[in-house]
């Protein structure tokens, strides 16, 4: 059997959008996946759908703000699956509003999910990583890391600060042989942007994204899933501390 | 990843630059691919191996890429060999170290002829062929030291800048044809030119100074410039892949 030989990978996010993409796309390759994600229907279908294509799947509903229950499932996933290889750091909510009518705990909200969420995922998975000599893992940031964003400066503030993560865990970690980097997304059409606005604005809403894009369409949770494969194999070895943005060309720098 | 043929196979693919040491492994793996590949530089390729596992050889094709002529006949015989281009890889290059001082205006002129007037002669000629069928995939080698600059580079730093702004404005333009452009900014990498101005022990020992410990490899540019050609970087256009083994971060 190649089972043995494959690689474990675990998303966090899995339930939908770029984290049940990159979920599917990965256990396709072959590798063996650990989920998570507090939406438990949502995290089921991912399952489903793997199973459904011959994959081998795991997965608990847990908080990523949550280190401790963090910690408990890496460790569940190394007992169950062997070992992590590979770590998507995905788990993310959005936010609307200006800053002056911002409350602090909404505020705090995008904060506490993405940037410590993502914090207490990479530390414990590093822990694992570490002890195997070898690993990868991709953060998802956001253009907007780059270029900020109107009416949601608490979802551009923690992108920005997964960046800067990515970075510091890139040289933190390279002497240990694992690599970090971060996918930063245009938009792409997933139930998170969906839900940013009324099912009634979504089809303007498309189309005023086909019009403003460079490449004229939306993307799909696919074209950054196939980034996030590419940075979790081999093929990107020699790349660590990056961001790579699939975003239709809405942000070249 | 896929059990069948490999998505490059039939593809036309130009790169110049092809006899030097990026260009020619990526001129090998494209033809391992099934890519019909056509080599334009000043010199032969030295390793010129014949895969025998490819049915046609890789076609070279002697070009200055700063001769606006020499480039225009180029493309157009390939064009009517190949009756298309699909992939435009842009590696030529030179880069000789000079204290800024000792840089003579021949110099800095050649070097930003060679490094970005060329650039910009093969992506107009390839842009000809590849408008009308609305496919094309082009990537152009810039250089970490566009971001960081470096002692002794500044004619090569200003030009591989220069080949960033082409690559986003070129993006810009096409990027509503299905034609995407990219670059790839390389660290130190293992390959004749750095050899121009430092010794085995200096090339090596910057591997010291690098988070994950090494100069870079050309299969590591390889593997970039392959994931930028195919479907897996569906929704990149105007992008720098940046593989440096953590040396710079931006």
């Amino acid at each position: 059997m190649v089972v043995k030989a494959s690689k474990v990978s675990i998303i966090t996010g899995a339930a939908s959008g770029l984290g049940r993409a990159a979920a599917t796309r990965l256990a396709k390759r072959g590798d063996r996946v650990g989920l998570c994600d507090l939406n438990d229907s949502g995290l089921a279908e991912t399952c489903s759908i793997i199973r459904g294509n011959g994959g081998e799947a795991i997965s608990a509903i847990v908080d990523v703000r949550d280190g401790a229950a963090i910690k408990k499932w890496c460790g569940e996933v190394v007992n169950q699956l062997g070992k992590i290889d590979y770590l998507f750091s995905n788990a993310g909510v959005t936010s609307r509003g200006a800053v002056s009518d911002m409350e602090f705990d909404e505020w705090r909200r995008l904060i506490d999910t993405h940037v410590t969420g993502s914090f207490n995922v990479c530390q414990a998975a590093l822990a694992h990583m570490v002890e195997l000599g070898s690993g990868a893992i991709v953060v998802t940031s956001s253009d907007y890391a780059v270029i900020g964003m109107r009416y949601a400066s608490n979802y551009a503030a923690a992108k920005t600060a997964l960046y800067a993560l990515t970075k510091a865990l890139a040289v933190e970690f390279a002497p240990h042989g694992i690599r970090v980097n971060a996918v930063g997304p245009g938009p792409i059409d997933t139930p998170l942007l969906r839900s940013r606005g009324t099912q009634a604005e979504w089809q303007d809403r498309v189309r005023d994204y086909e019009a403003r894009l460079p490449m004229q369409r939306l993307g799909q949770p696919e074209d950054v899933a196939s980034v996030v494969d590419f940075l979790l194999s081999d093929r990107a070895s020699y790349i660590t501390g990056q961001l790579l943005q699939p975003n239709g060309g809405q942000v070249m720098w | 990843m896929d059990e069948g043929s490999s998505e490059h196979k039939g593809r036309v693919a130009v790169i110049t630059g092809g006899s030097g040491g990026i260009g020619n492994a990526i001129a090998d793996r494209l033809q391992l691919e099934g890519a019909s590949v056509t080599v334009m530089d000043l010199m032969p390729r030295a390793g010129g191996a014949k895969l025998e596992s490819s049915s046609s050889p890789i076609s070279f094709c002697q070009v200055d890429v700063a001769q606006e002529r020499e480039v225009e006949t180029a493309f157009k015989s390939v064009a009517a060999r190949e009756g298309e281009i699909d992939y435009l890889i842009c590696c030529a290059a030179i880069f000789h170290a000079t204290p800024f001082l000792q840089l003579s205006g021949d110099e800095w002129k050649r070097t930003l002829e060679i490094n970005l007037n060329g650039a910009f002669l093969c992506c107009r000629e390839a842009i000809r062929y590849m408008r009308p069928r609305r496919f094309g995939r082009i990537i152009l080698f810039s250089s970490m030291l566009a971001r960081t600059g470096g002692k002794n580079s500044a004619h090569y730093s200003a030009s591989k800048g220069g080949v960033l702004g082409l690559a986003r404005s070129l993006a810009l333009e096409v990027a509503g044809e299905n034609i995407r452009v990219n670059t790839i900014s390389p660290g130190v990498t293992d390959t004749p030119q750095p050899r121009d101005h430092l010794s085995e022990e200096e090339l090596y020992g910057r591997g010291a100074s690098i988070p994950l410990g090494r100069i870079g490899k050309v299969e590591d540019m390889v593997e970039g410039c392959l994931f930028l050609l195919g479907e897996e970087s569906s929704y990149f256009t105007g992008q720098d892949l940046r593989i440096n083994g953590g040396a710079s971060l931006w």
